[in-house]
Protein backbone atom coordinates (compact mmCIF):
# COMPACT_ATOMS: atom_id res chain seq x y z
CA UNK A 1 0.00 0.00 0.00
CA UNK A 2 1.16 3.48 -0.85
CA UNK A 3 0.11 6.43 1.64
CA UNK A 4 0.43 10.00 0.54
CA UNK A 5 -0.85 12.31 3.87
CA UNK A 6 -0.74 16.53 3.22
CA UNK A 7 1.49 16.60 0.45
CA UNK A 8 2.17 19.79 -0.91
CA UNK A 9 4.68 20.66 -4.02
CA UNK A 10 5.54 24.59 -4.76
CA UNK A 11 7.23 25.29 -7.95
CA UNK A 12 8.09 29.07 -7.45
CA UNK A 13 6.19 29.40 -4.22
CA UNK A 14 2.58 28.92 -5.41
CA UNK A 15 1.57 25.23 -4.46
CA UNK A 16 1.14 23.27 -7.70
CA UNK A 17 -0.69 20.29 -5.58
CA UNK A 18 -1.63 21.28 -1.66
CA UNK A 19 -2.48 19.50 0.94
CA UNK A 20 -3.24 15.90 -0.44
CA UNK A 21 -4.04 12.82 1.15
CA UNK A 22 -5.19 9.51 -0.27
CA UNK A 23 -4.68 5.97 0.60
CA UNK A 24 -3.61 3.38 -2.73
CA UNK A 25 -4.61 -0.14 -1.95
CA UNK A 26 -2.82 -2.81 -3.54
CA UNK A 27 -3.80 -5.76 -5.69
CA UNK A 28 -6.35 -2.73 -6.97
CA UNK A 29 -6.08 -0.53 -9.94
CA UNK A 30 -5.90 3.39 -7.91
CA UNK A 31 -6.41 6.28 -10.32
CA UNK A 32 -5.51 9.90 -10.29
CA UNK A 33 -7.70 11.88 -12.45
CA UNK A 34 -8.33 15.55 -13.35
CA UNK A 35 -8.42 17.95 -16.24
CA UNK A 36 -4.63 18.65 -17.90
CA UNK A 37 -2.81 20.77 -15.86
CA UNK A 38 -4.34 19.91 -12.59
CA UNK A 39 -1.82 18.49 -11.06
CA UNK A 40 -1.60 14.75 -11.64
CA UNK A 41 1.59 14.62 -13.35
CA UNK A 42 3.30 16.73 -10.28
CA UNK A 43 1.76 14.20 -7.64
CA UNK A 44 3.05 11.15 -9.62
CA UNK A 45 6.63 12.51 -9.84
CA UNK A 46 5.80 13.32 -6.13
CA UNK A 47 5.44 9.69 -5.00
CA UNK A 48 8.10 8.65 -7.44
CA UNK A 49 10.48 10.70 -6.05
CA UNK A 50 11.18 12.77 -8.99
CA UNK A 51 10.22 15.66 -7.15
CA UNK A 52 10.81 16.74 -3.67
CA UNK A 53 7.31 17.28 -1.68
CA UNK A 54 7.59 20.62 0.41
CA UNK A 55 5.23 19.60 3.28
CA UNK A 56 4.02 16.11 3.60
CA UNK A 57 4.69 12.31 3.39
CA UNK A 58 4.83 9.32 0.93
CA UNK A 59 4.80 6.38 2.65
CA UNK A 60 5.39 2.61 1.04
CA UNK A 61 4.14 0.22 3.18
CA UNK A 62 4.66 2.36 6.05
CA UNK A 63 8.20 3.05 4.79
CA UNK A 64 8.69 6.84 5.06
CA UNK A 65 10.07 7.55 1.28
CA UNK A 66 10.25 11.55 2.36
CA UNK A 67 12.31 10.81 4.98
CA UNK A 68 14.88 7.89 3.56
CA UNK A 69 18.49 8.68 2.30
CA UNK A 70 19.34 8.29 -1.68
CA UNK A 71 20.45 4.69 -0.61
CA UNK A 72 17.57 3.28 0.88
CA UNK A 73 15.38 5.30 -1.98
CA UNK A 74 17.20 3.55 -4.58
CA UNK A 75 16.48 -0.01 -2.66
CA UNK A 76 12.67 1.17 -2.65
CA UNK A 77 12.81 2.17 -6.86
CA UNK A 78 13.94 -1.00 -7.39
CA UNK A 79 10.21 -2.00 -6.27
CA UNK A 80 8.81 -0.27 -8.52
CA UNK A 81 7.77 -0.42 -12.21
CA UNK A 82 6.73 2.60 -14.29
CA UNK A 83 5.38 3.40 -17.71
CA UNK A 84 5.61 6.37 -18.84
CA UNK A 85 3.22 8.26 -21.76
CA UNK A 86 5.54 7.73 -24.36
CA UNK A 87 6.33 4.88 -22.99
CA UNK A 88 10.23 6.11 -22.95
CA UNK A 89 11.78 3.21 -24.63
CA UNK A 90 15.32 2.67 -24.82
CA UNK A 91 15.75 3.75 -28.74
CA UNK A 92 19.12 2.02 -29.03
CA UNK A 93 18.13 -1.56 -27.87
CA UNK A 94 15.50 -4.18 -29.30
CA UNK A 95 12.36 -5.11 -27.17
CA UNK A 96 14.19 -7.97 -25.58
CA UNK A 97 17.03 -5.81 -24.47
CA UNK A 98 14.96 -3.41 -23.19
CA UNK A 99 12.23 -6.08 -21.15
CA UNK A 100 15.61 -7.15 -20.10
CA UNK A 101 17.67 -4.49 -19.26
CA UNK A 102 16.76 -3.98 -15.48
CA UNK A 103 17.98 -7.69 -15.39
CA UNK A 104 21.10 -7.10 -16.32
CA UNK A 105 21.23 -3.97 -14.13
CA UNK A 106 19.84 -5.54 -10.81
CA UNK A 107 20.29 -9.25 -10.89
CA UNK A 108 22.65 -12.08 -10.97
CA UNK A 109 20.64 -14.23 -13.05
CA UNK A 110 22.02 -16.37 -15.74
CA UNK A 111 21.44 -15.46 -19.13
CA UNK A 112 19.17 -18.17 -19.34
CA UNK A 113 16.78 -17.41 -16.47
CA UNK A 114 17.12 -13.77 -17.79
CA UNK A 115 16.36 -14.85 -21.40
CA UNK A 116 13.26 -17.35 -19.42
CA UNK A 117 11.88 -13.96 -17.77
CA UNK A 118 11.58 -11.64 -20.73
CA UNK A 119 10.11 -14.29 -22.27
CA UNK A 120 7.18 -14.75 -19.35
CA UNK A 121 6.77 -10.85 -19.38
CA UNK A 122 6.34 -10.50 -23.47
CA UNK A 123 4.00 -13.52 -22.79
CA UNK A 124 2.25 -11.14 -20.63
CA UNK A 125 1.35 -8.80 -22.51
CA UNK A 126 0.87 -10.75 -25.80
CA UNK A 127 4.30 -9.73 -27.91
CA UNK A 128 6.29 -13.02 -27.71
CA UNK A 129 7.34 -12.22 -31.41
CA UNK A 130 8.19 -9.18 -31.08
CA UNK A 131 11.58 -10.13 -29.53
CA UNK A 132 14.08 -8.28 -32.25
CA UNK A 133 12.32 -5.45 -33.37
CA UNK A 134 13.47 -2.06 -32.28
CA UNK A 135 10.89 0.92 -30.57
CA UNK A 136 11.22 2.52 -33.81
CA UNK A 137 9.78 -0.22 -35.75
CA UNK A 138 6.48 -1.07 -33.70
CA UNK A 139 3.14 0.76 -32.74
CA UNK A 140 2.56 3.04 -30.51
CA UNK A 141 0.44 0.37 -28.67
CA UNK A 142 2.79 -2.50 -29.03
CA UNK A 143 5.26 0.07 -27.80
CA UNK A 144 3.07 0.20 -24.40
CA UNK A 145 2.98 -3.35 -23.58
CA UNK A 146 6.94 -3.31 -23.56
CA UNK A 147 6.80 -0.41 -21.30
CA UNK A 148 4.48 -3.04 -19.33
CA UNK A 149 6.70 -5.95 -19.56
CA UNK A 150 10.28 -4.02 -18.91
CA UNK A 151 8.09 -2.14 -15.81
CA UNK A 152 6.64 -6.39 -14.37
CA UNK A 153 10.16 -7.33 -15.31
CA UNK A 154 12.02 -6.99 -11.54
CA UNK A 155 8.48 -8.23 -10.53
CA UNK A 156 7.61 -4.84 -8.68
CA UNK A 157 5.32 -4.48 -5.73
CA UNK A 158 4.17 -1.02 -7.06
CA UNK A 159 2.91 -0.09 -10.62
CA UNK A 160 3.12 3.48 -11.90
CA UNK A 161 1.20 4.41 -15.60
CA UNK A 162 1.25 8.01 -16.87
CA UNK A 163 -1.18 8.14 -19.13
CA UNK A 164 -0.91 4.01 -20.66
CA UNK A 165 -3.56 4.38 -23.16
CA UNK A 166 -2.98 8.10 -24.22
CA UNK A 167 -2.71 8.10 -28.19
CA UNK A 168 -4.17 4.87 -28.63
CA UNK A 169 -6.95 3.43 -30.56
CA UNK A 170 -10.05 2.85 -27.91
CA UNK A 171 -9.50 -1.40 -28.91
CA UNK A 172 -6.27 -0.52 -27.78
CA UNK A 173 -6.80 1.92 -24.80
CA UNK A 174 -9.17 -0.88 -23.65
CA UNK A 175 -6.64 -3.32 -23.97
CA UNK A 176 -3.88 -1.85 -22.21
CA UNK A 177 -6.25 -1.03 -19.35
CA UNK A 178 -7.51 -4.96 -19.06
CA UNK A 179 -3.68 -5.86 -19.19
CA UNK A 180 -3.06 -3.44 -16.06
CA UNK A 181 -5.69 -4.76 -14.27
CA UNK A 182 -4.85 -8.44 -15.07
CA UNK A 183 -1.14 -7.94 -14.08
CA UNK A 184 -2.50 -6.01 -10.68
CA UNK A 185 -4.46 -8.24 -9.63
CA UNK A 186 -1.92 -11.61 -10.65
CA UNK A 187 0.87 -9.91 -9.17
CA UNK A 188 -0.89 -8.46 -6.03
CA UNK A 189 0.50 -4.73 -7.13
CA UNK A 190 0.09 -1.60 -5.89
CA UNK A 191 -1.10 0.30 -9.04
CA UNK A 192 -1.40 3.97 -9.39
CA UNK A 193 -2.55 5.35 -12.84
CA UNK A 194 -2.49 8.84 -14.38
CA UNK A 195 -5.57 9.73 -16.65
CA UNK A 196 -8.47 11.71 -17.81
CA UNK A 197 -9.78 8.84 -19.65
CA UNK A 198 -13.47 8.57 -18.42
CA UNK A 199 -12.96 5.19 -20.07
CA UNK A 200 -10.24 3.71 -18.19
CA UNK A 201 -12.33 5.61 -15.10
CA UNK A 202 -15.33 3.40 -15.72
CA UNK A 203 -13.80 -0.04 -16.62
CA UNK A 204 -10.81 0.09 -14.19
CA UNK A 205 -11.10 2.85 -11.72
CA UNK A 206 -11.26 0.40 -8.20
CA UNK A 207 -9.87 3.60 -6.63
CA UNK A 208 -10.12 7.16 -7.94
CA UNK A 209 -8.43 10.45 -6.70
CA UNK A 210 -10.44 13.61 -8.49
CA UNK A 211 -7.65 16.90 -8.14
CA UNK A 212 -9.08 20.18 -9.41
CA UNK A 213 -6.28 22.81 -9.19
CA UNK A 214 -3.87 21.12 -7.49
CA UNK A 215 -6.40 20.04 -4.34
CA UNK A 216 -8.05 16.46 -3.77
CA UNK A 217 -11.63 17.19 -4.80
CA UNK A 218 -12.88 14.24 -4.69
CA UNK A 219 -12.06 10.21 -3.99
CA UNK A 220 -14.37 7.23 -4.96
CA UNK A 221 -14.96 4.66 -7.09
CA UNK A 222 -15.99 3.51 -10.65
CA UNK A 223 -19.37 2.60 -9.12
CA UNK A 224 -20.52 5.95 -7.39
CA UNK A 225 -18.28 8.64 -9.90
CA UNK A 226 -21.36 8.97 -12.11
CA UNK A 227 -23.42 9.19 -8.83
CA UNK A 228 -21.01 11.72 -7.49
CA UNK A 229 -22.89 15.02 -6.37
CA UNK A 230 -19.74 16.75 -6.21
CA UNK A 231 -20.46 19.32 -9.27
CA UNK A 232 -16.30 20.33 -10.37
CA UNK A 233 -16.75 16.64 -11.01
CA UNK A 234 -19.71 16.51 -12.44
CA UNK A 235 -18.22 19.18 -15.17
CA UNK A 236 -15.31 16.65 -15.83
CA UNK A 237 -17.01 13.60 -16.45
CA UNK A 238 -19.61 15.35 -18.42
CA UNK A 239 -18.09 17.13 -20.75
CA UNK A 240 -17.95 13.83 -22.35
CA UNK A 241 -21.07 13.95 -24.89
CA UNK A 242 -21.22 10.01 -24.51
CA UNK A 243 -21.34 9.99 -20.85
CA UNK A 244 -23.96 12.91 -20.13
CA UNK A 245 -26.36 10.84 -22.30
CA UNK A 246 -25.78 7.86 -20.16
CA UNK A 247 -26.52 10.00 -17.04
CA UNK A 248 -29.59 11.45 -18.64
CA UNK A 249 -30.76 7.84 -19.31
CA UNK A 250 -29.91 6.55 -15.90
CA UNK A 251 -32.21 9.97 -14.84
CA UNK A 252 -35.19 8.15 -17.04
CA UNK A 253 -35.18 5.45 -15.70
CA UNK A 254 -34.94 6.83 -12.25
CA UNK B 1 26.03 34.84 -12.65
CA UNK B 2 24.15 32.82 -14.89
CA UNK B 3 27.36 31.18 -15.86
CA UNK B 4 28.33 30.94 -12.36
CA UNK B 5 25.49 28.91 -12.48
CA UNK B 6 26.18 26.73 -14.89
CA UNK B 7 29.70 25.97 -13.76
CA UNK B 8 28.59 24.95 -10.58
CA UNK B 9 25.93 22.67 -12.20
CA UNK B 10 28.91 21.29 -14.01
CA UNK B 11 30.85 20.64 -11.41
CA UNK B 12 27.92 19.00 -9.22
CA UNK B 13 27.36 16.54 -12.91
CA UNK B 14 30.93 15.63 -12.73
CA UNK B 15 30.81 14.18 -9.12
CA UNK B 16 27.91 12.34 -10.19
CA UNK B 17 29.33 11.15 -13.06
CA UNK B 18 32.21 9.64 -11.15
CA UNK B 19 29.95 7.73 -8.26
CA UNK B 20 30.19 4.17 -7.62
CA UNK B 21 28.63 2.16 -10.85
CA UNK B 22 25.02 0.70 -9.70
CA UNK B 23 26.72 -2.91 -11.80
CA UNK B 24 30.43 -2.66 -13.53
CA UNK B 25 29.61 -5.33 -16.26
CA UNK B 26 27.18 -3.18 -17.66
CA UNK B 27 29.40 -0.02 -17.52
CA UNK B 28 32.10 -1.66 -19.49
CA UNK B 29 29.65 -3.02 -21.89
CA UNK B 30 28.29 0.82 -22.80
CA UNK B 31 32.07 1.33 -22.71
CA UNK B 32 32.85 -0.55 -25.45
CA UNK B 33 29.80 0.49 -27.37
CA UNK B 34 30.56 4.11 -26.93
CA UNK B 35 34.62 3.20 -27.97
CA UNK B 36 32.96 2.34 -31.34
CA UNK B 37 30.14 4.58 -31.94
CA UNK B 38 32.55 7.60 -30.67
CA UNK B 39 36.00 6.29 -31.80
CA UNK B 40 36.18 3.82 -34.20
CA UNK B 41 33.93 5.97 -36.04
CA UNK B 42 35.69 9.17 -36.22
CA UNK B 43 38.50 7.21 -37.69
CA UNK B 44 37.09 7.92 -41.58
CA UNK B 45 36.90 11.42 -40.72
CA UNK B 46 40.44 11.79 -39.26
CA UNK B 47 41.80 10.13 -41.84
CA UNK B 48 40.12 12.30 -44.49
CA UNK B 49 40.46 15.65 -42.65
CA UNK B 50 44.40 15.04 -41.90
CA UNK B 51 45.26 13.78 -45.34
CA UNK B 52 43.86 16.65 -47.01
CA UNK B 53 45.31 19.23 -44.29
CA UNK B 54 48.54 17.55 -44.49
CA UNK B 55 48.86 18.22 -48.40
CA UNK B 56 47.14 21.34 -48.24
CA UNK B 57 50.08 23.23 -45.54
CA UNK B 58 52.44 21.36 -47.38
CA UNK B 59 51.98 23.61 -50.71
CA UNK B 60 51.11 26.94 -48.18
CA UNK B 61 54.45 26.10 -46.08
CA UNK B 62 56.07 25.96 -50.38
CA UNK B 63 54.20 28.68 -51.34
CA UNK B 64 55.94 30.92 -48.65
CA UNK B 65 58.91 29.64 -48.34
CA UNK B 66 59.50 30.30 -52.15
CA UNK B 67 62.77 32.08 -51.35
CA UNK B 68 66.26 30.53 -52.43
CA UNK B 69 67.46 30.98 -49.05
CA UNK B 70 65.27 28.77 -47.18
CA UNK B 71 66.08 25.00 -48.15
CA UNK B 72 63.19 22.97 -49.24
CA UNK B 73 63.57 20.49 -46.44
CA UNK B 74 61.94 23.52 -44.10
CA UNK B 75 58.24 23.08 -45.85
CA UNK B 76 58.56 19.05 -44.73
CA UNK B 77 59.95 20.51 -41.17
CA UNK B 78 57.08 23.34 -41.15
CA UNK B 79 53.88 20.88 -41.88
CA UNK B 80 55.54 18.15 -39.23
CA UNK B 81 55.41 20.67 -36.74
CA UNK B 82 52.41 22.68 -37.16
CA UNK B 83 50.31 19.03 -37.64
CA UNK B 84 52.05 17.83 -34.04
CA UNK B 85 52.30 20.99 -31.72
CA UNK B 86 48.50 22.59 -33.25
CA UNK B 87 46.28 20.83 -35.71
CA UNK B 88 46.58 16.90 -34.72
CA UNK B 89 45.55 18.14 -31.12
CA UNK B 90 43.67 21.80 -31.46
CA UNK B 91 41.78 21.49 -34.65
CA UNK B 92 41.26 18.19 -34.48
CA UNK B 93 39.78 18.63 -31.37
CA UNK B 94 37.75 21.87 -32.54
CA UNK B 95 36.26 19.22 -35.19
CA UNK B 96 35.34 15.91 -33.44
CA UNK B 97 33.50 18.66 -30.90
CA UNK B 98 31.49 19.38 -33.43
CA UNK B 99 30.67 15.81 -34.60
CA UNK B 100 31.44 13.90 -31.01
CA UNK B 101 29.98 17.01 -29.30
CA UNK B 102 26.62 17.29 -30.74
CA UNK B 103 26.66 13.47 -30.97
CA UNK B 104 26.65 13.18 -27.22
CA UNK B 105 24.35 16.50 -26.81
CA UNK B 106 21.71 15.07 -29.07
CA UNK B 107 21.70 11.66 -27.88
CA UNK B 108 21.29 12.41 -24.24
CA UNK B 109 19.04 15.32 -24.75
CA UNK B 110 16.48 12.75 -27.01
CA UNK B 111 16.82 10.79 -23.75
CA UNK B 112 15.70 13.32 -21.40
CA UNK B 113 12.77 14.89 -23.48
CA UNK B 114 11.45 11.22 -24.47
CA UNK B 115 11.94 10.36 -20.45
CA UNK B 116 14.01 7.55 -21.30
CA UNK B 117 16.23 9.58 -18.13
CA UNK B 118 13.79 9.45 -15.49
CA UNK B 119 13.14 6.07 -16.53
CA UNK B 120 16.41 4.76 -15.63
CA UNK B 121 16.29 7.00 -12.47
CA UNK B 122 13.26 5.14 -11.39
CA UNK B 123 15.23 1.94 -11.75
CA UNK B 124 17.48 3.01 -9.34
CA UNK B 125 20.04 4.12 -12.19
CA UNK B 126 22.59 6.76 -11.18
CA UNK B 127 21.78 8.22 -14.70
CA UNK B 128 24.19 11.05 -15.07
CA UNK B 129 27.03 8.43 -14.19
CA UNK B 130 25.26 4.93 -16.25
CA UNK B 131 24.59 7.58 -19.38
CA UNK B 132 28.30 9.94 -19.01
CA UNK B 133 30.83 8.11 -18.13
CA UNK B 134 31.77 6.02 -20.51
CA UNK B 135 31.45 8.37 -23.10
CA UNK B 136 34.43 10.70 -21.16
CA UNK B 137 36.14 7.45 -20.83
CA UNK B 138 35.85 6.21 -24.25
CA UNK B 139 36.50 9.86 -25.97
CA UNK B 140 39.54 10.36 -23.15
CA UNK B 141 40.63 6.90 -24.45
CA UNK B 142 40.17 7.18 -28.24
CA UNK B 143 41.42 10.93 -28.13
CA UNK B 144 45.25 10.30 -28.07
CA UNK B 145 45.04 7.22 -30.69
CA UNK B 146 43.07 9.82 -32.84
CA UNK B 147 45.89 12.34 -32.64
CA UNK B 148 48.70 9.83 -33.87
CA UNK B 149 46.46 8.40 -36.57
CA UNK B 150 46.25 12.56 -37.78
CA UNK B 151 49.69 13.20 -37.49
CA UNK B 152 50.69 10.58 -39.60
CA UNK B 153 48.14 10.97 -42.19
CA UNK B 154 48.63 14.52 -42.15
CA UNK B 155 52.51 13.78 -42.55
CA UNK B 156 51.58 11.25 -45.69
CA UNK B 157 49.28 13.33 -46.95
CA UNK B 158 52.42 16.01 -47.39
CA UNK B 159 54.22 13.30 -48.68
CA UNK B 160 51.82 12.52 -51.40
CA UNK B 161 50.82 16.24 -52.53
CA UNK B 162 54.28 17.87 -51.96
CA UNK B 163 56.23 15.93 -54.82
CA UNK B 164 52.72 15.05 -56.72
CA UNK B 165 52.11 19.22 -57.22
CA UNK B 166 56.19 19.94 -57.76
CA UNK B 167 56.77 21.71 -54.60
CA UNK B 168 58.74 19.42 -52.75
CA UNK B 169 61.01 16.31 -53.87
CA UNK B 170 60.29 13.46 -52.36
CA UNK B 171 63.35 12.86 -49.99
CA UNK B 172 63.63 17.07 -49.36
CA UNK B 173 60.07 16.50 -47.87
CA UNK B 174 61.12 13.30 -45.72
CA UNK B 175 64.43 14.83 -45.12
CA UNK B 176 62.20 17.88 -43.09
CA UNK B 177 59.93 16.13 -41.19
CA UNK B 178 62.98 13.68 -39.85
CA UNK B 179 65.40 17.31 -39.33
CA UNK B 180 65.17 18.54 -35.60
CA UNK B 181 62.76 16.48 -34.64
CA UNK B 182 61.53 17.43 -30.79
CA UNK B 183 59.66 13.77 -29.32
CA UNK B 184 58.22 15.89 -26.21
CA UNK B 185 56.09 17.99 -29.13
CA UNK B 186 54.53 14.46 -29.14
CA UNK B 187 53.80 14.14 -25.56
CA UNK B 188 52.34 17.66 -25.69
CA UNK B 189 49.88 16.93 -28.34
CA UNK B 190 49.55 13.97 -26.15
CA UNK B 191 48.71 15.51 -23.19
CA UNK B 192 46.38 18.30 -25.05
CA UNK B 193 44.83 15.74 -26.68
CA UNK B 194 43.55 14.30 -22.86
CA UNK B 195 42.11 17.08 -21.62
CA UNK B 196 40.36 18.22 -25.12
CA UNK B 197 38.69 14.58 -25.22
CA UNK B 198 37.39 15.62 -21.24
CA UNK B 199 36.27 18.88 -22.79
CA UNK B 200 34.60 17.21 -26.46
CA UNK B 201 32.61 14.38 -24.33
CA UNK B 202 31.91 15.69 -20.50
CA UNK B 203 30.57 19.47 -21.79
CA UNK B 204 27.90 17.81 -24.66
CA UNK B 205 27.07 15.75 -21.88
CA UNK B 206 26.31 18.67 -19.39
CA UNK B 207 24.12 20.49 -22.17
CA UNK B 208 22.05 17.74 -23.38
CA UNK B 209 21.50 16.01 -19.86
CA UNK B 210 20.15 19.76 -18.58
CA UNK B 211 18.25 20.29 -21.72
CA UNK B 212 14.39 21.07 -20.92
CA UNK B 213 11.94 21.35 -23.57
CA UNK B 214 11.19 19.11 -27.15
CA UNK B 215 13.03 18.18 -30.39
CA UNK B 216 13.51 21.95 -30.72
CA UNK B 217 15.52 22.33 -27.57
CA UNK B 218 17.63 19.72 -28.12
CA UNK B 219 19.01 21.19 -31.30
CA UNK B 220 19.74 24.54 -30.16
CA UNK B 221 21.51 22.84 -27.04
CA UNK B 222 23.22 21.14 -29.50
CA UNK B 223 24.59 24.67 -30.52
CA UNK B 224 25.41 25.40 -27.50
CA UNK B 225 27.16 22.72 -27.14
CA UNK B 226 29.46 22.91 -29.45
CA UNK B 227 30.24 26.47 -29.21
CA UNK B 228 31.42 26.30 -25.49
CA UNK B 229 33.70 23.24 -25.69
CA UNK B 230 35.34 24.92 -28.90
CA UNK B 231 36.01 28.08 -26.87
CA UNK B 232 36.99 26.20 -23.84
CA UNK B 233 39.26 23.87 -25.90
CA UNK B 234 40.53 27.21 -27.05
CA UNK B 235 41.10 28.31 -23.81
CA UNK B 236 42.90 25.45 -22.28
CA UNK B 237 45.08 24.92 -25.52
CA UNK B 238 46.09 28.88 -24.94
CA UNK B 239 46.75 27.47 -20.53
CA UNK B 240 48.25 23.95 -21.42
CA UNK B 241 50.71 25.77 -24.27
CA UNK B 242 51.77 28.34 -21.65
CA UNK B 243 52.61 25.59 -18.90
CA UNK B 244 54.07 23.00 -21.18
CA UNK B 245 56.00 24.91 -23.78
CA UNK B 246 57.47 27.58 -22.24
Amino acid sequence: MIEIKNVTKLFDGKPAISDISMQFREGQTNLIIGRSGSGKTVLLKCILGLHEVDQGEILYDGRSFTRMKVKERKEVRRELGMVFQGGALFDSLTVEENVRFPLDMFTTMTTKEKASRVGFCLDHVNLSGANHLYPSEISGGMQKRVAIARAIALNPRYLFCDEPNSGLDPETATLIDDLIQMLTREFNMTTIINTHDMNSVIQIGESILFIHNGEKCWEGTRHNILHSENQILEDFIFANKLYAQMKKEKNKEA
Amino acid sequence: MNYFFHIGRYFWMLSKVFARPEKHKMYVKQLFHEIEGLGVNSVGIVVIISLFTGGIMTIQFAYNLMNPIFPSYLIGLGTRDVLILEFSSTILALIMAGKIGSNITSEIGSMKVTEQIDSLEIMGINSISYLILPKIVAVVFIFPFLVILSIFFGLIGGLIVGPFVGVVTLTEYIDGIRYLFVPYYVTFSLIKSLFFGFLVSSVPAYFGYFVQGGALEVGKASTRAVVNTNILILLFDLILTRLLLT
